[in-house]
């Protein structure tokens, strides 16, 4: 009797194998060098030596929630012009912001470089115009504007998707109950695409707390973000531990932050707001 | 009464076709106004025009004495049921229809005790907490119509609301309908493309056809008396044939001369005459008026329906007697079962049934889910 059930579940064994081999085992792994020494003894060390870290920590936070809430804010409305440009219009207009993704990371961090650097393609053109020279390259700013430029797109994505499956008609159904436009993009808008900038959030947030060439490139080398601590961690075999130590806390980090995020943002989709009532 | 709402000389053009032709209406305070017509003949357009969701290209939008063509929808005194429903899912029954109520900033106090009533009124008591998108068909619907009846407007809107329910319900809410729109007193202006629905709840019917309208009166005055040829079919069964009025209350047609009521034409005009199937009498053939063969016969419950071959011209007659297929039968018709029509553009387009199949009156009147609704982007 049991064949039936084999046969049934035979499908699953590839999803199975790739989640051990790809998921699992490198967690374990991770939690294995997180909580040993470089001689394989157990120990609290690495995760108490964190503290060292702190300040990184805390502006690579910073800076990628920055970065983040600024992709919102300009994606939020970039999504909505797409969504009513109409089918031809939005198409295009989507196509464009999506060409950047394109193209490899690295050559678009280059390429900024090349824009922004102190003899740099902006600099010369102010140069030229005898407008003196600014310092871009080097500064916070500019590893915040690479954020923001690089995970762009992975933001409006989602918020489009969602704003363009949007039913017209609760749009009318609100100015009809007397919303002017203002109020229907807070009351009814804003509320039904706000799985869309979930998602866009955590695509964006995710990637950018952790990335290392940015900040290497564009921050020019004059301050390090988590990920470069992590990358050079992990370039010398010596300091594995700390490397994966300091891995498992961001997880730990990220996990805590994406469900506060949807504990806070889930808050009024369902039922609560009937509390209101006696 | 006086006038509520006048559209004066409104054309509308959708992407250079034009969906309204020089549209002339007034709505009279506490009407039921039906707006009635087959799949593009306008009138959902016109209804958005009301509702200030379509700017007219010509003509004005008076309510109330003013006009309000650039008046933008929420601020009119005006609300809508839309045709499906479009309840804002992120909010439950009481937040939807407490919605224009939250707008307007009333006590917390006032909000619940109005919901509560209104809820009552829609028969949804207990479903407050409810999640609108588990609503049933029948019950989104009640809450769409009690969401807009809150904010109390001077009219109310409403846009084929019985077009997604089953029969059985399609018909509680028609009573109901009417029935809430007599205990308060609203202008409804109701858009169907089902003249049965249009005929047992309004107080006036608008036929719209081609972006025109056709004809406005009572349902009995649509229905004894249609203007043309286009009305007197679309509103229940009609056979339409060419006659010519020799003189007041002298009609002659398929043959024969026969007395009738109507008067005031020219001396041997050609005519459309319009005969419904049941006020024809079936007799002996010696004794008709009109001879005939019966070429199809169908059982209907309440009467046959009898296709008849009058010299080439299929009639429609509803009788309860049976009779036989190839039999020959004599139609008898009184003078006032005889309604005689102007020609128009229609003439010869409807009202004879040698390709009359059911299917084909079902396709005649499939509701215009998108076609109308796109046209207005």
């Amino acid at each position: 009797m049991n064949k039936k059930s084999l046969m049934r579940s035979l499908p699953v064994i590839p999803n199975l194998v790739w989640g051990i081999i790809f998921i699992v085992l490198p967690l374990v792994f991770v939690l294995y060098y997180a909580f040993t020494d470089f001689d394989g003894n157990f120990t609290f060390a690495n995760i108490i030596g964190l503290s060292d870290y702190a300040q990184t920590f805390l502006l690579s936070v910073s800076m990628s929630v920055i970065a983040t809430v600024i992709c919102v804010l300009v994606a939020y409305p970039m999504a909505y012009f797409i969504s009513k440009a109409g089918p031809q219009k939005g198409k295009i207009l989507l196509f464009l912001v999506l060409i950047p993704m394109w193209i490899n990371l690295l050559i678009r961090t280059y390429s900024m470089m090349a824009i922004l650097d102190d003899e740099g393609f902006l600099n010369s053109i102010l140069t030229a115009l005898h407008m003196g020279t600014v310092r871009i390259v080097g500064t916070k700013g500019a590893v915040i504007f690479g954020i923001v430029y690089d995970f762009f797109p992975y933001m409006v994505l989602p918020i489009y998707t969602v704003m363009s499956k949007l039913d017209k008609s609760l749009i009318e159904a609100s100015s009809d109950l007397g919303c002017s436009k203002i109020q229907t993009l807070f009351r009814v808008i804003l509320p039904l695409t706000k799985s869309g900038i979930i998602s866009g959030v955590t695509m964006v947030f995710v990637p950018s707390i952790s990335t290392f060439y940015i900040s290497q490139k564009l921050g020019g080398g004059t301050f390090d973000l988590i990920g470069d601590t992590i990358e050079r961690q992990f370039s010398n075999p010596t300091t594995y531990n700390i490397g994966a130590a300091i891995s498992l806390v961001m997880m730990v980090l990220i996990l805590l932050s994406l469900f506060i995020m949807n504990k806070f943002a889930g808050d009024d989709t369902d039922e609560a707001k009937g509390g209101m009532m006696p | 009464m006086k006038k509520l709402v006048e559209l004066k000389n409104i054309s509308k053009e959708f992407d250079g076709e034009l969906v309204l032709d020089n549209i002339n209406l007034d709505i009279m305070d506490k009407e039921f106004v039906t707006l009635l017509g087959p799949s593009g003949c306008g009138k959902t357009t016109t209804l958005r025009i009301i509702g200030g969701f379509v700017t007219p290209d010509e003509g004005d939008v008076i309510f109330d004495g003013e006009r309000i063509n650039d008046l933008p929808p929420y601020k009119r005194q005006v609300n809508t049921v839309f045709q499906k429903y479009a309840l804002f899912p992120h909010l439950n029954v009481f937040e939807n229809v407490a919605f224009g109520l939250r707008l307007k900033k009333l006590p917390e106090k006032e909000i619940n005790e109005r919901v509560m009533n209104m809820l009552k009124t829609v028969a949804l008591s207990g479903f407050e907490r409810k999640n609108v998108t588990l609503l049933s068909g029948g019950q989104q619907q009640r809450v769409a119509i009690a969401r807009a009846l809150i904010n109390e407007p001077r009219v109310l809107l409403l846009d084929e609301p019985l077009g997604a329910l089953d029969l059985k319900l399609r018909k509680d809410m028609q009573n109901e309908l009417k029935n809430i729109q007599k205990q308060t007193g609203i202008t409804f202006i109701y858009v169907t493309h089902d003249q049965e629905e249009a005929l047992s709840m309004s107080d006036i019917v608008v036929v719209m056809a081609d972006g025109k309208i056709q004809q406005i009166g009572t349902p009995t005055d649509i229905y004894n008396e249609p203007v043309n040829a286009f009305v007197a079919d679309f509103i229940g069964e009609s056979n339409i044939v060419d006659g010519v009025m020799l003189e007041d209350k002298r009609v002659r047609f398929s043959g024969h001369t026969f007395d009738c009521l109507d008067g005031g034409f020219g001396k041997n005009e050609p005519v459309d005459v319009v005969v419904r199937p049941e006020d024809v009498d079936v007799v002996s053939e010696d004794k008709g008026m009109l001879k005939g063969v019966v070429t199809a016969i169908t059982f209907k419950g309440v009467h046959y329906e009898i296709i008849v071959d009058i010299g080439g011209f299929k009639w429609m007659i509803q009788s309860t007697d049976y009779v036989d297929i190839d039999a020959k039968i004599g139609l008898y018709i009184e003078p006032d079962a005889i309604h005689i029509m102007k020609k128009s553009e229609y003439s010869g387009q409807f009202g004879d049934y040698s390709s009359f199949s059911e299917e084909f009156d079902e396709l005649d009147v499939v509701p215009d889910e998108d076609g109308e609704e796109d046209a207005d982007e």
